[in-house]
């Protein structure tokens, strides 16, 4: 158990700047999860935490030890790599045995502790096959169960579920609530599913181009994402961003008619969820372009003007495609229109 | 021309090559061509060359010189003649007419005419009770002499060993020869009366008293008195005084035309010692008609020309040739000098089988240059071993079991192999495949030439005895006689199995060595710090790309005693203030190590490339999770990279190994076997009894053989191991 802290940490390939002054404390104890797009340096930092990148600058403690230059051996991280990085010629016992043969354990000890893995990842039956013998999801769990077989001071989880059907996936994201909750271990873990890193997160960090955008619990980042950036990437589908103006106490949407009950003064830029609308009455009228269903509720793709929009129903059967819908926002983020910074 | 005209004359040609050979031989006679081969180089090939052009203006007779490098001449000559593809004639030194005569290469001459040469070189061309060729130019090592520095050479040993000394100091040598060579040791040994043959034309015994106190004073004079350098070759010689470092030097006539110094001649000193002259090799150049000649008329009447006044004068004045006319006097002081030497030399020995010989006393002659063995010890050992490779041909057999016996396995073969022809859907899948078979058929037959014929033409000569051209069948007595390890004890250098044990050593050894450096290197290079990495693994690579006799021949020199970097560079390192003299090849584990640190500069890129290979097909993060789950650097390479390299490198080390239990050029070229023949492998063994040992031609094909089933039972031993994956 340890905390994770990154000091104006930097990471570049010569002239590819990957990570871009990093400040962040990753509490004792805690479950971070990173997201962000695909190549903003995810991984980047996980490989970072466990000593396989040289950081080109700043510093990097795990608990009080300074370990810019602490090789990965000895940082006592265990890590699920991307790549799962199984071994080809060995079982998967030996496989999640390996650890624990690196640090001399017992041979009744190590059994123990695989078996253990074993049954939580669901993996009894497949203990003496080889990683070339597995599926996808398969090997994904061994990988997982390598890292869990250990007791590190903190685990790092490169997108461990990402191979996982549905239903495995809900499994074991409660599974590794589970384990969070025995060992209070330091987790961190990279994701591209929103449920996910909702679920899972104590604190999640939206990274972008190497830069953090907002730090804090998902419910923060849901409510008050401080940029347009963090708007749109948390919550799916993703915030309507439409440029309107203000007047005192009312604004309008460029291009549309009717006024909104929004105070603000000139240009911005205004943010409202799919979930945030009242449909069928309000002062915006759009035109229904598709209608996107989903079982028991909808997706409206609509024109608002010439801008897209989409709202969330729960009675799908009441539109059709080509209707007049009319709108009222119930709940709104205001954004610089320069910027992009939240407005207060 | 028009086409038709053309595949006229093109019918004709061929016509005309069909014809009956007294036709062609008619037609022939029009032609005025002969054919002469030689394998003079310099001057002597333009004092050949200006006197073929007078006798082509005389006679109307062109005569086509074709010139054959000296190393490849005897062979050569050997092969080509016996087929009826050589020269009219040839020229060549007069020691092999007793090998040469037998085979067929060259032809009796009673009827040429022997006027005006010198009678005792006319001993030359006599063999049996015929003449063979005439003799052209004679040749024998001189005294030669820095003109500049020395007046009035030596004319006794004691003498040349005292003004020697004088010169002798600082990288500077009084005396520089090729000592330990037994044709530079001839000259003495004879003139203490170890000569090959006595007065009666009786061997003289190896371990004769004259033999040991030659051998005593050749170690003195080379050696103990410290005016010559130490394993000298002609090179060095040569550059030693062309740098101005070398005062006197025994050679022969051709060394004055290799310095670009001022270099003038005397005769061989008195021995001192033995109280008689020096007495050399003299070697006779001469003209051979040769056997199955096209124009054996033309090419007797261009030797007689050539050996007479005329040819001579040109030879001489042009070629700086020695001649043999005694018509033809000359007032050039090396060759009166070559003149006065020949009274005193003693012909080489024409008899064959003599190889053996030369190389017992050559044995003997540097276990006492280098010391290790006092000269009796050393001549008693030269007598036992000449004893061995002298040894007659085991008795002959009766073939007839051995042919009933393979007629027996070859009906049982063809039976087995043709046994699934009787099942007519093995006939239809034959018919079916019958195109496959035709695509095939001349790789077929190429490979049945090239490759199976020869390895059943070599297998048959085990069973034979071969000596002085004659092939005695004497069955499985080879194969005995090696692997019973009849005649030596196991120990000796000479038995096989001795042989198989530093075979296997050298094979493995350099494999560790190979497998390390190659694995370690290839590991390096994928280091991320390493900079300019295509540089150096193109750097890397280039011992490979060097043809490895070249490779070979430079780490010779480099690990010469005296002049050879490696000696040089410990004594740099180490700081001595004398230079360090290690004799490389003076004992088994220097010598070994030489060959070894040469086979393994040659073989590790092989093993590195494909190292490198099977690295990058091993994912780099699975290195990295192990090294995240605590493994140290040898763990990991223990427990993650080797298993995974394993595979890919097992069938390259069991191909290094093939090729390296038969590295026959590096121990040939590097240690030679040295000292004493300890370092010698199978294979350069078996080279060694074809070729000097007498030509036992059927031992060393058993030898092949033998090493053939090794290598096959290996490589199946090999290939059940992988395939088991017990490796
Ligand atoms: N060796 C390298 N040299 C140069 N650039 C690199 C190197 N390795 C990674 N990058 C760059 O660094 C950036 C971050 O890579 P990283 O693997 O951390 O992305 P990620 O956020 O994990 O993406 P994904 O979600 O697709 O896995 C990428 O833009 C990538 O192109
Ligand atoms: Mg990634």
């Amino acid at each position: 158990m340890a905390t994770v802290r990154f000091q104006n940490l930097r990471k570049s390939y010569g002239d590819t700047h990957v990570l871009t002054g990093i400040d962040l404390v990753m509490e004792e104890g805690e479950y971070v999860v990173l997201v962000g797009p695909s190549g903003c340096g995810k991984s980047t930092m996980l490989r970072c935490i466990a000593g396989l990148e040289d950081i080109s600058s700043g510093d990097l403690f795990i608990g009080d030890r300074r370990v810019n230059d602490v090789a990965p051996k000895d940082r006592n991280v265990a890590m699920v790599f991307q790549s799962y990085a199984l071994y080809p010629h060995m079982t998967v016992r030996e496989n999640m045995a390996f650890a624990l043969k690196v640090a001399k354990r017992s041979a009744e000890e190590i059994r123990v502790a695989v078996d253990e893995a074993a049954r939580m990842l669901d993996l009894g039956h497949l203990l003496d096959r080889r990683p070339s013998q597995l599926s996808g999801g398969q090997r994904q769990r061994v990988a997982m169960g390598r890292a869990i077989v250990r007791r590190p001071d903190v685990f790092l989880f490169d997108e461990p579920l990402s191979n996982l059907d549905a239903s495995l996936r809900t499994h074991m994201r409660v599974e590794l609530m589970t384990l969070h909750k025995q060992l209070g271990t330091t987790m961190v873990h990279v994701t591209h599913d929103q449920v996910e890193a909702l679920t899972l997160a104590d604190r999640l960090v939206v990274l972008n181009k190497g830069v953090i955008q907002q730090v804090g619990s998902p419910r923060e980042l849901f409510d008050r994402p401080i940029n347009t950036f963090v708007a749109t990437f948390i919550g799916s589908p993703s915030m309507n961003l439409l440029p309107a103006t203000g007047h005192g106490a009312t604004s309008t949407v460029d291009g549309v008619e009717g006024t909104l009950d929004v105070p603000s003064d000139g240009a911005f830029t205004l943010g409202i969820r799919p979930t945030d609308f009242t449909v069928g009455e309000g002062p915006l009228e759009a035109d229904l372009i598709v209608v996107e269903s989903l079982g028991s509720e909808a997706m409206l793709h609509m024109d608002l003007g010439e801008h897209r929009i989409v709202a969330r129903v729960d009675e799908p059967q009441s539109f059709q495609s080509g209707d007049k819908v009319r709108l009222r926002p119930n709940k709104v983020h205001r954004f610089s229109a320069a910027t992009g910074e939240r407005l207060p | 021309m028009s086409a038709a005209r053309v595949s006229l004359l093109r019918a004709l040609l061929v016509l005309a090559a069909l014809l009956p050979l007294p036709w062609r031989q008619a037609i022939a006679a029009q032609v005025d061509e002969i054919v002469l081969w030689h394998a003079y180089q310099g001057r002597e090939e333009a004092g050949l060359e200006a006197a073929a052009r007078t006798w082509t203006e005389q006679s109307g007779v062109r005569v086509k010189l074709v010139a054959i490098p000296f190393g490849a001449f005897a062979s050569k000559v050997e092969t080509a003649i016996p087929r009826g593809n050589g020269p009219d004639l040839f020229i060549a030194a007069h020691d092999s007419i007793g090998k040469w005569s037998a085979m067929g290469v060259v032809e009796p001459t009673p009827q040429l005419s022997a006027d005006g040469l010198r009678p005792e070189l006319m001993e030359a061309v006599r063999w049996g009770d015929q003449r063979w060729g005439l003799p052209l130019a004679y040749k024998s090592l001189v005294l030669l002499y820095d003109p500049t520095v020395i007046q009035t050479p030596p004319t006794t040993t004691d003498a040349l060993i005292a003004e020697a000394h004088k010169y002798t100091g600082g990288g500077r040598y009084g005396l520089a020869y090729q000592a330990s060579e037994t044709y530079y040791h001839a000259p003495w040994a004879h003139a203490f009366g170890a000569t090959p043959f006595d007065a009666e034309g009786r061997l003289v015994p190896l371990d004769s008293d004259a033999h040991v106190k030659a051998y005593a004073f050749t170690a003195r004079i080379a050696r103990d008195e410290g005016i010559v350098p130490q394993q000298p070759t002609y090179e060095s010689v040569q550059r030693l005084y062309n740098e101005g470092n070398a005062v006197f030097v025994i050679a022969g006539p051709w060394f004055v035309s290799d310095v670009d110094r001022p270099i003038a001649a005397a005769p061989l000193p008195w021995v001192s010692d033995a109280g008689a002259p020096a007495r050399p090799f003299l070697t006779v150049d001469v003209a051979y008609v040769a056997g199955q000649a096209q124009h054996p008329d033309e090419a007797s009447a261009f030797t007689t020309w050539l050996a007479g006044p005329e040819g001579a004068r040109i030879r001489q004045e042009q070629g700086g040739q020695a001649v043999s006319s005694a018509l033809v006097p000359t007032d050039d002081p090396l060759l009166k000098t070559l003149e006065v030497q020949s009274k005193t030399a003693l012909l080489m020995p024409m008899n064959p089988g003599l190889q053996g010989l030369w190389e017992s006393e050559a044995k003997a002659l540097r276990r006492v240059m280098r010391g290790a063995a006092t000269p009796s010890q050393a001549a008693h050992e030269a007598a036992l071993y000449w004893e061995v490779v002298s040894r007659p041909s085991p008795p002959a057999v009766s073939p007839w079991p051995y042919v009933v016996v393979m007629v027996a396995v070859l009906l049982g073969a063809l039976g087995w192999l043709l046994a699934p022809l009787r099942d007519p859907d093995f006939r239809a899948k034959l018919r079916r495949h019958a195109w496959d078979y035709v695509w095939i058929g001349p790789a077929t037959v190429a490979m049945v030439l090239l490759v199976l014929t020869p390895f059943v033409v070599g297998a048959g000569v085990a069973f034979f005895a071969h000596d002085q051209g004659e092939f005695t069948f004497i069955g499985l007595r080879h194969f005995t006689d090696i692997l019973f390890a009849r005649d030596w004890p196991l120990s000796s250098p000479l038995s096989f199995f001795y042989t198989l044990g530093v075979t296997l050593l050298w094979t493995v050894t350099n494999l560790i060595v190979h497998v390390g450096l190659g694995i370690a290197l290839a590991l390096i290079l994928r280091e991320p710090w390493i900079r300019m990495r295509a540089g150096w693994r193109a750097a890397l690579i280039l011992p490979w790309a060097v043809p490895n006799y070249i490779t070979a021949l430079i780490w010779r020199s480099m690990f010469h005693v005296q002049d050879g970097a490696i000696n040089a560079l410990i004594t740099l390192v180490s700081g001595a203030k004398d230079p360090v003299q290690i004799d490389w090849f003076g004992s088994f584990v220097t010598s070994f190590g030489a060959n070894l640190i040469t086979n393994g500069w040659l073989g590790f890129p092989f093993m590195m490339v494909v190292t490198l290979g099977a690295l990058q097909s091993i994912p780099r993060d699975l290195e990295e999770a192990a090294e995240v789950d605590g493994a140290s650097w040898a763990f990991r390479f223990r427990h993650v990279v080797w298993p995974l390299l394993k595979p890919a490198l097992l069938p390259a080390v069991i191909l290094g190994s093939v090729w390296t239990f038969n590295a026959f050029n590096i121990i040939y070229l590097v240690s030679a076997g040295e000292p004493d023949g300890t370092t010698e492998i199978l294979i350069s063994e078996a080279y060694r009894w074809a070729f000097t040992r007498g030509n036992r031609y059927g031992y060393a094909a058993a030898y092949a053989l033998i090493i053939f089933g090794v290598l096959l039972a290996y490589s199946r031993a090999a290939n059940r191991l992988v395939g088991r994956k017990v490796l």
